[in-house]
């Protein structure tokens, strides 16, 4: 896998908050990265570093090696669409449009392919106070795409978006990483982006939790969940590592045990004489398994 | 750069904001000439800064300036800016000189219509017209008076950020402050920015204006000035440079 997106080590700090703590990982060509956290957890920081927006105290972000700061033309390797998309509001979706493509050496069609591409050709010259926010989404991903590039960051893309838009989002961004395109997208709800994404990055408090495949990180209707409960969870959490299980601690106590059955799990704790209080099947949708993470404390 | 500078001409141009106060600057311009050569009584010597030195396009393109660059902080287009164009001092340069070149855009227009105003009713009134040169240079000095503070309001935009604080800072200082200090402390007033350099820049001496106050020659006012833009720039983008953008 090429890491189109590498992000080592990075910490945003604000005063005695850790908005990120130092967080790594990699998205890669042609696939689509689901960047979770419950908001607040500093997915939007995290994305504003990388785009050079926010300076982080220690750790990098980089596009194929290159910061962003340092990209030669920005606009061709990395197309954002940031959570708080602005325009002025005096000028219309076109006009927008036309002084990125100018700032960004591109030709003047690209304009008009870019709101083709979006469905905003009809009110290209209106200007932008009256678009409502579904559209000005739109008119944002417009501006992502005028550079046609390598790499699409979208920070909860699906923000204003109705049904139809929502998966004419979805659309967009397998078709992105169908062309080769890494995608990262970043949203609070799972739901928003499970349909379309293959890997997941989840933060919380500005902390990795989990990062993968999607089935891997949150468990899919073919994996065993098994959720446990012992005398010594972090001891057993130990065991069951050195077994190749990932035991994660949840809140209100007891394990979450991915990639392992009850059975696999009792076998383990018989072996070492650990008394369990709970073993049982984990009946839980992606969503469950995702809260589990985020809410999840260190084992 | 010349993209980044295209760019910046174009967010000019499309904003209905430029064009209308360009549109209020010119009529303010061609009013002012209208009064003084229909009321005045100007000699040969006195002509030249009493009716042709109507040009206000310094005072309008200073707060277009301001307005243009606190305004990516108040329509919050600051972060799609700079992802554009993520050497922030680059980008800087890039709208100061686009504000630049618009005021001496600006400047020659009006003083076009400054002039064939001025010419057709002081001939009406059989009246003294100044030289063809002498208009010329003037508009010439005009022009880059403009062209300076269209750059020293970008540096003092880019320092202030709030848009309403930055254009009430100008207003302030043009109509209160200096002139206060054109009365208290003549020789420190001399280094005013907002209009005591500008006016020894366009060569108009405190007496014609009726100030007791000897206002700098173009030459040394040029260079106070490009201090004080100079020095606005380079504060506006060391605080540009690094500050997050949220």
């Amino acid at each position: 896998m090429t890491a189109a997106v590498e992000i080592q080590g990075l910490t945003k700090t604000y005063g005695n908050v850790r908005a990120v703590s130092d967080l790594s990982f990699e998205v890669g060509s042609g696939r689509v990265t689901g960047f979770l956290g419950p908001n607040g957890a500093g997915k939007s920081t995290t994305l504003r570093m990388l785009l050079g927006l926010v300076r982080a105290d220690t750790g990098a972000a980089t596009f194929s090696g290159v910061r962003y700061s340092e990209l030669e033309h920005p606009s061709a390797v990395v197309g954002a669409v940031l959570e708080d998309a602005s325009f002025h509001p005096g000028r219309t979706g076109r006009n927008h449009l036309r002084v990125l493509a100018a700032a960004g050496s591109q030709p003047e069609s690209r304009v008009d392919e870019v709101l083709a591409q979006v469905d905003l050709a009809r009110a290209a010259d209106r200007r932008v106070k009256g678009y409502s926010l579904g559209m000005r989404q739109r008119l944002a991903i417009a501006a992502a795409l005028l550079g046609d590039p390598e790499v699409l960051i979208l920070d909860e893309p699906a923000n204003g978006l109705d049904p139809p838009g929502i998966r004419w989002m979805r659309d967009l961004i397998r078709s992105q990483a169908s062309r080769g395109r890494a995608v990262l997208v970043s949203s609070h709800l799972l739901s928003e982006v499970a349909q379309s994404v293959d890997d997941v990055v989840v933060i919380a408090e500005g902390a990795l939790r989990a990062s993968g495949r999607l089935d891997e990180v949150l468990g899919g209707a073919e994996g065993s969940v098994t959720r446990v409960r012992s005398v010594d969870d972090q001891r057993l959490a130990a065991l069951l590592a050195a077994r190749g299980h990932h035991a994660v601690a949840v809140a209100d106590g007891g394990l979450v045990v991915r990639g392992a059955d009850s059975g696999a799990v009792g076998r383990v704790a018989a072996e070492y004489g650990l008394a369990l209080i709970e073993l049982g099947v984990a009946s839980r949708s992606l969503e469950d398994a995702f809260l589990e993470l985020t809410e999840a404390v260190a084992a | 750069m010349r993209a980044l500078l295209k760019a910046e001409l174009l967010k000019l141009r499309t904003t209905r904001t430029f064009v209308a106060l360009c549109a209020v600057a010119v009529a303010t311009s061609a009013l002012l000439v209208v009064i003084t050569a229909l009321a005045g009584e100007p000699t040969e010597d006195s002509v030249l800064v009493e009716v042709f030195a109507s040009d206000t396009s310094s005072l309008f393109i200073l707060l277009l300036a301001i307005i243009g660059i606190t305004g990516e902080w108040r329509h919050r287009t600051i972060a799609a800016s700079l992802l554009a164009a993520p050497d922030r001092v680059r980008f800087l340069v890039a709208k100061t000189a686009a504000f630049a070149a618009a005021g001496i855009a600006l400047s020659v227009t009006i003083s076009a219509v400054v002039a064939l105003l001025g010419y057709l009713i002081l001939e009406a009134r059989n009246l003294p017209v100044p030289g063809a040169g002498d208009v010329l240079a003037l508009m010439g000095r005009n022009a880059l008076v403009a062209a300076v503070l269209g750059a020293f309001g970008v540096g003092l935009g880019a320092l202030v950020r709030n848009q309403v604080a930055g254009v009430v800072t100008v207003l302030v200082a043009s109509f209160a402050i200096e002139p206060a200090l054109v009365a208290v402390l003549p020789e420190m007033a001399r280094f005013g920015p907002f209009f005591a350099l500008p006016t020894g820049m366009a060569d108009i001496s405190g007496s014609e204006l009726g100030l007791d106050v000897d206002l700098l020659a173009p030459g040394p006012a040029a260079l106070a000035m490009f201090a004080w833009v100079v020095g606005a720039f380079a504060a506006g983008a060391a605080l540009l440079r690094y500050r997050d953008l949220e």
